[in-house]
């Protein structure tokens, strides 16, 4: 029996910056709308505006600096407004209008920016109190109501008050006894002012908690990895910014929370002139319906292809996938460091029609964000996502973090650049076919990555995952092999290799890969089973015990583990102890067949012996 | 005969514009009713409280995000000069009360003198567009600078990681050197005009 491997997942760690590339002023002659002629007032003209497209933010206790909901707040910052609209910084929304519509979209038109402008140019009116609409109304607090549970980080960052931008990791213990699903996640990041996004990724293997100094401390950092199981990649996006209200998940497509998973939080702060604390709070919606549509997270990315010679304007960076099976496009986000300038994501589809399916101009990295489209978009099978990046890394890029600049290259660090595009589809299922469609997604994804880079970690290992679970275990085992080339010591590729030469019954091959695994990592629980279950089936019970013990301190109500080793207590001969760890086994599941069968075995044994 | 006009020669003085710097040869002097005022409410005039010093005013506002931002560097270069250069912070926001600045003062880790400036007369002394802006005085109270702090804001929501020039902290050098300052470059903020 083996344990099922674990794959990598590189999730969108956030990054920020500020614009590149110079503004393109918005030429276009003013056109005003039925008021054309007569003067631009707040009441009539501004005012809905701003109560629909601004006042989310600016209002008390939100992200923005100031309110503006009434004439007093509009008036003193009026020319700011009009510059900020004119030059599109504000309100914050980087897509290019095109076929394909987002939700919530925040793009003002250019009769909008136009009113700003005449509206300062005449002498900021007020304008006849009747043509004031009523001022918006927000949900005070937790936005979708009062949760079902609140967590609460452990304890707070402080926020240095200068200096540049920071990304702070904090890790939550999901306080859950069992398997939960959830309907939406509310994200409360703490001070609005400083962060400015945040998100989450679900650790189900606890892997972020290696990264802390203390437990709870928390980590530095702004791309994080974390390790999900096979066939569970982290289909979710779970994002905030400034601004938005979360929506719950559609139905169908709840979220699976298991007991002893973790929630990180990758935070983006800026600095605002003083120190602040930092301790968000998370809101849990549960929902009684398990998911039954399960969307996938694809990746394009090809960050190995940058190397950005200094003084660089228009560097080139492309990936191309193709779609194995019928899709349903939910939400796309790319994503860039500082050096990003221009991005563009297409579909051309099997009859040659070609989708935009987004286009940003101007990449600025203090203003990323998933985007949702309105509907979903369906993308046939042998539908071809390309992805166009460039990047300015010259001094004209004010985001440029290097003065003067200097060559760049692709990596994980924030002075590193990344060329990823991330793409949330649901997959339509597989006419008469017992195979998960995802598993199909997945697999293409690794194969097109090990394509890309036959050096490259995680693709070797993802595929070797993927062909693991799919029962391929000698291509499997290849790959897993290949991964262990590139990191000799890495614990999880050495198990999962282990695992495959276990399920192939090269056992001897396998048992050093275990003890490889536990010696960089000696609170492996994976590498402790396995090693565990490779000595038993080599009739080594002492040592096999050994290692299901400490599996055990590590999980100690692992059904499998209390089996196994009450398995191998009963062939060293302690009866007693087997049937201890048996009734256990079954006490965390009832239904355990092997457990059940051999405590019935040792419960005769005993019998036979003392009648 | 007499000549006509048409055929007198016609000088003109072209006004040569020199690219030297020019400092504006200004005595700063206060109407009581139109000066700036002390958080006690009472008239203030900063060079007269910094006699033989460079006068460095600094522009802000409460809810200006971009000056804020500013704060730990203001407060860094005046106490890197504090011997030599007397630093002013001046609201000239007249909603902004005296409690409203102090608490202000207090969460930003200011430790300088404030000065509401309600009439503006500060402001147009300094020439002040945006907050935040400095205006550099030399000793005897002419107007050296005015403008940005240094370049870390190109644009709104463009910043650098960090700055790549100090145009304060050069004017201060030079007034107190007697060398040519650098060109006045205006801020990046929020308008000043758009205060009532």
């Amino acid at each position: 029996m083996t344990r099922s491997p674990r794959t990598l997942a590189v999730m969108f760690g956030i990054c920020f910056a500020i614009a590149a590339a110079a503004e393109q002023q918005d030429s276009a002659p003013a056109r005003l709308p039925a008021s054309a002629g007569s003067r631009v007032t707040f009441n009539r003209d501004i005012a809905p505006i701003l109560f629909h497209s601004c006042a989310m933010c600016h209002r008390a206790g939100e992200a923005a600096p100031f309110p503006l909901l009434t004439y007093k707040d509009a008036k003193s910052h009026a020319r700011q407004i009009a510059a900020v609209t004119q030059r599109h910084f504000m309100p914050p929304w980087l897509p290019e209008p095109g076929e394909l519509k987002f939700a919530g979209e925040l793009r003002l038109t250019a009769e909008q920016i136009a009113l700003f402008q005449k509206w300062v140019e005449q002498g900021n009116d007020e304008g006849d109190p009747s043509d004031l609409p009523p001022a918006p109304r927000f949900v005070p607090g937790w936005q979708l109501g009062q949760p079902d549970q609140i967590i609460k980080a452990d304890k707070p960052f402080v926020l240095p008050a200068s200096g540049s931008d920071m990304y702070w990791n904090f890790i939550f213990r999901t306080p859950l006894d069992r398997t939960r699903w959830l309907k939406a996640i509310e994200i409360r990041p703490g001070d609005k002012r400083v962060v400015h996004h945040a998100n989450i990724l679900v650790d189900r293997g606890r892997s972020a908690r290696r990264q802390e100094a203390q437990p709870g401390a928390g980590f530095a950092g702004m791309e994080i990895r974390v390790e999900s199981e096979a066939f569970d990649p982290d289909s979710h996006f779970l994002f905030w910014k400034p601004g938005t209200v979360p929506q719950p998940e559609p139905d169908g497509m709840s979220l699976r929370l298991d007991k002893d998973t973790d929630l990180v939080l990758n935070i983006h702060l800026q600095p605002s002139g003083k120190q602040e604390a930092i301790q968000p709070s998370l809101g849990l919606y549960f929902t009684d319906k398990p998911a039954t549509l399960h969307p996938v997270l694809l990746q394009l990315e090809n960050d190995r292809r940058l190397d950005i010679p200094p003084g660089e304007k228009n560097f080139l960076v492309t990936d191309e996938f193709t779609l194995p099976i019928d899709v349903d496009l939910l939400a796309i986000y790319p994503h860039a460091h500082y050096l990003g300038k221009e991005m563009q994501a297409l579909a051309t589809l099997p009859n040659g029609s070609v989708k935009t399916l987004i286009h940003i101009r101007h990449w600025n990295l203090n203003w990323q964000a998933v985007y949702r489209y309105a509907s979903p978009v369906s993308l046939p099978k042998g539908t071809t996502i390309a992805m166009r990046y460039s990047y300015d890394n010259s001094d004209e890029n004010p985001a440029n973090p290097n003065d003067p600049p200097r060559r760049v290259v692709g990596g994980n660090r924030s002075s590193d650049e990344m060329a990823h595009l991330w793409l949330q589809v649901l997959p339509h299922s597989l006419p008469h076919a017992t195979i998960d469609p995802r598993m199909v997604l997945q697999e293409s994804m690794a194969r097109h990555a090990v394509e890309k880079n036959p050096a490259d970690f995680g693709a070797q290992y993802n595929l070797g995952a993927m062909l693991q679970a799919r029962g391929v275990q000698d291509e499997a085992v290849q790959h897993f092999d290949m991964a262990v080339r590139i990191r000799p010591e890495d614990a999880t590729a050495n198990n999962a290799l282990g695992a495959s030469l276990l399920a192939m019954g090269s056992i001897d091959e396998a048992i050093p890969r275990f003890s490889v695994a536990l010696k960089t990592q000696p609170d492996n629980f994976d590498a402790h089973y396995n090693l565990a279950n490779a000595l038993a089936s080599k009739d080594q019970f002492r040592e096999a015990i050994e290692h299901y013990r400490a599996a055990i301190l590590l999980h100690p109500d692992d059904a499998n583990v209390e089996a196994n080793l009450g398995a191998a207590l009963a062939e060293a001969g302690n009866l007693p102890e087997a049937k201890f760890h048996l009734e256990r086994a079954l006490g965390i599941n009832p239904n355990h067949e092997l457990a059940r069968e051999n405590l019935a075995e040792v419960n005769r044994t005993l019998h036979n012996q003392h009648p | 005969m007499w000549r006509t006009s048409q055929n007198f020669p016609i000088f003109r003085f072209v006004a040569a514009i020199l690219a030297a710097f020019t400092l504006s040869p200004f005595s700063p002097l206060y109407s009581a009713q139109n000066s700036a005022l002390a958080l006690a409410g009472t008239p203030a005039d900063p060079f007269q409280k910094s006699q033989g010093k460079v006068v460095v005013l600094v522009f802000v506002r409460t809810d200006c995000p971009i000056s804020n931002r500013y704060a730990p560097a203001i407060q860094h270069i005046s106490a890197k000069y504090e011997s030599k250069a007397a630093f002013w912070l001046v609201y000239p926001d007249k909603s902004e009360s005296a409690e409203k600045i102090r608490q202000h003062e207090r969460e930003y880790g200011y430790k300088l003198p404030a000065l509401r400036d309600p009439h503006r007369a500060l402001v147009k002394l300094a020439q002040a567009r945006v907050t935040p802006e400095v205006a550099v005085f030399d000793a005897s109270r002419r107007l050296t600078y005015h403008g940005r702090i240094d370049d870390l804001y190109q644009d709104f929501g463009r910043a650098r990681h960090a700055p790549t020039t100090h145009e304060l902290e050069d004017a201060i050098q030079a007034a107190l050197n007697g060398h040519a300052p650098p060109a006045s470059t205006p801020g990046v903020g929020c308008f000043i005009s758009d205060l009532e």
